[in-house]
């Protein structure tokens, strides 16, 4: 019997958690090999790309269901996240946080780039000659409150959660999702109606990948916060443990602060 | 042959006869001579910032060479525990930044006085194109619109005659007046080049859609050579620049046969 | 053949970059041609610095552009 409970922190002596073997990591890098080869084949017009590309998507997704699973079951039954792995854990998502900040300095600079010293084909002006843009005052603007009042509501959860007030964490988290998930209609509405489109010019392609990048993160978002609202409600985020909340309020701030910038730089400067 | 080295020193020596050197030579480590004075400026700054850095070699050499004679386990038996002190790394930093900032001053003074154009009277444009560059003559129009636009193409290794540079050859040069301010437009018609003359001291990406500007004042009549300075395809090695500098009468003469003939 | 000119330095576009010098030139000679006629001198001028500065596929692409009705800047029937 003492076998079987070999692993469990409790018995150990150190406050490290040694993680037991697992397929996912495994099965997430290959579906990333499949997702990426997919894309690439797609974007070059091949023909299985298409099915790759989604194929692999399914996959990963599938597989980072599970694995997150794993995780939060080695922390909250396993009881395996100790203060050390937590801080462990804070590093991780600091610097997870910090590449993905790089990864948008990188789309914005193709934004600066473009926009900046505008050639010749746009005559030389941004917004680009006969490209009619969105006018930053109506639904962006609505759009930035949205996100702001959300990263209001998440700080009441936050606040909520730590003073052990589990009915009004609930409240103010699913106020956060509410918000996101309107945050993210707005967005789809004003993608169907834009008057220009990923491939008929710079302005097109600028826009919709910086904020196409930050839509897909804003849902990425959203899944994290809806996971702890589940976990909040089973009991398993409590006022002493909860970095999984931590770690989504973070990443919903960092979402929140990309859409201020784009909203001040390809909304507002980008069309006056 | 050793009389006839003399002489040319002889004479080299005591101004009579001045050989420049427009194009590299074997095991080539220093500069070409300088055509304008914008390479006549890089090459002064050169040699002065060489002062600074050799200085600073033979210093920090014979700390180092002092620390491994005087600092080992032979000589101190017993070792010194300190790992810092703030004096010292204090005066290590400033020192240092004061010297950059010194030799900052010369570098940006030459490198604004670079930029600056002073009004042209011949404007040149240099296109790069994979794997050639072209160059367009448009201040002059003939009188049923001929325009001066030709290419310039690397002349094959087998096609050389005796004395011809290997690789830098071409076979239209550009001819340009001497004692000219030129202005010359350099772009690309698809990817990047790079338009480079070293005796001439200009090095100037061509970049498709963006026409980059700089300015050429020769001092001297002669043939000066250049390469494409980025790398542009499997032919990136084989596209050279010849400049030919002429005096304003023959510059005159052969844009009229170039516009008439 | 004129005695040696070209288009002169000019104050607004002071940098290495002359892609709007150019651009300029070229839009200042169509839209006084378009004003004064081909034959004003202004015009003439004008014409002689914009071919000066843009390569020569630059301007035969903005006129095919200007005659198709798809040149992105400024034109006559626009302003």
């Amino acid at each position: 019997m003492s076998n079987l409970n070999s692993n469990l922190a409790i018995y150990n002596r150190h406050p490290f958690h040694l993680v037991d073997p697992s397929p996912w990591p495994f099965m997430a890098s290959l579906s990333v090999l499949v997702f990426l080869f997919g894309l690439v084949s797609y974007l070059h017009g091949f023909k299985v790309g298409n099915f790759l590309f989604v194929f692999g998507l399914c996959i990963l997704v599938l597989t980072s269901v599970v694995w997150w699973r794993d995780v939060i079951r080695e922390s909250t039954y396993e009881g395996s996240h100790t203060v050390l792995v937590q801080l462990g854990l804070r590093y991780g998502i600091v610097l997870f946080i910090f590449s993905e900040v790089m990864l948008f300095i990188s789309f914005f600079w193709a934004f600066f780039h473009s926009s900046l010293s505008p050639g010749v084909e746009l005559g030389m002006i941004w917004p680009p000659q006969g490209i009619s843009i969105f006018d930053p005052c109506q639904v962006p603007f609505l759009n930035t409150i949205i996100l702001l009042l959300s990263g209001c509501t998440v700080t009441w959860a936050h606040h909520a959660i730590i003073h052990g007030n589990r009915n009004q964490g609930i409240l103010a988290l699913v106020f956060t999702i509410l918000l996101a998930l309107l945050f993210t209609g707005l967005q789809f509405y004003e993608y169907k109606i834009a008057p220009f489109c990923l491939s008929d010019g710079i302005y097109g392609s600028t826009f919709f990948i910086t904020t196409g990048l930050h839509g897909l993160h804003v849902i990425v978002g959203t899944l994290f916060l809806l996971v702890c609202l589940v976990r909040l409600y089973n009991y398993q985020i409590t006022a002493q443990h909860h970095f999984g909340f931590e770690a989504a309020a973070w990443y919903w701030h960092f979402v929140d602060v990309v859409w201020l910038f784009l909203f001040v730089s390809v909304y507002w400067w980008g069309g006056i | 042959m050793k009389s006839v080295n003399t002489i040319v020193i002889f004479l080299i020596t005591f101004g009579y006869e001045v050989i420049y050197n427009d194009a590299p030579v074997l095991w080539q480590t220093g500069f070409q001579d300088p055509a304008t004075p914008v390479m006549e400026g890089i090459i002064n700054l050169h040699h002065d910032f060489i002062f600074f850095f050799i200085l600073i070699f033979v210093f920090v050499l014979w700390i180092l060479l002092r620390a491994i004679y005087f600092f080992n386990s032979r000589v101190n038996k017993v070792a010194i525990n300190y790992s810092h002190g703030t004096l010292i790394e204090l005066i290590w930093t400033i020192i240092p930044i004061m010297i950059l900032m010194t030799i900052a001053v010369p570098s940006f003074a030459l490198l604004y006085s670079i930029d600056e154009i002073i009004n042209p009277a011949v404007t040149v444009k240099a296109v790069g194109h994979q794997w050639y560059w072209s160059y367009e003559y448009s201040d002059y129009i003939g009188e049923n619109g001929e325009i001066i636009n030709f290419d310039s193409y690397i002349i094959p290794e087998e096609d050389l005659e005796i004395g011809q540079f290997r690789l830098l050859e071409v076979d239209n040069r550009i001819i340009v007046p001497v004692n000219t301010h030129v202005r010359v437009i350099v772009t690309s018609a698809d990817v990047i080049h790079s338009w480079a003359v070293p005796s001439l001291g200009v090095k100037c990406d061509g970049i498709p859609g963006r026409l980059n500007q700089i300015s050429l004042f020769i001092k001297r009549e002669g043939v000066y050579y250049g390469q494409c300075s980025e790398l542009c395809g499997v032919n990136h090695g084989f596209i050279p620049i010849v400049v030919e500098a002429v005096p304003l009468d023959n510059y005159i003469d052969w844009i009229q046969k170039k516009l008439y003939a | 053949m004129e005695s040696l000119s070209t288009a002169p330095r000019d104050e607004r576009f002071p940098h290495t970059n002359q892609t709007r010098n150019c651009w300029v030139r070229y839009v200042e000679w169509k839209l006084c041609e378009e004003k004064h006629g081909e034959e004003e001198s202004e015009c003439k001028k004008f014409g002689r610095w914009a071919r000066a500065l843009c390569p020569v596929d630059w301007i035969e692409r903005w006129d095919e552009q200007r005659a198709n009705g798809t040149f992105p800047g400024p034109s006559g029937e626009s302003s």
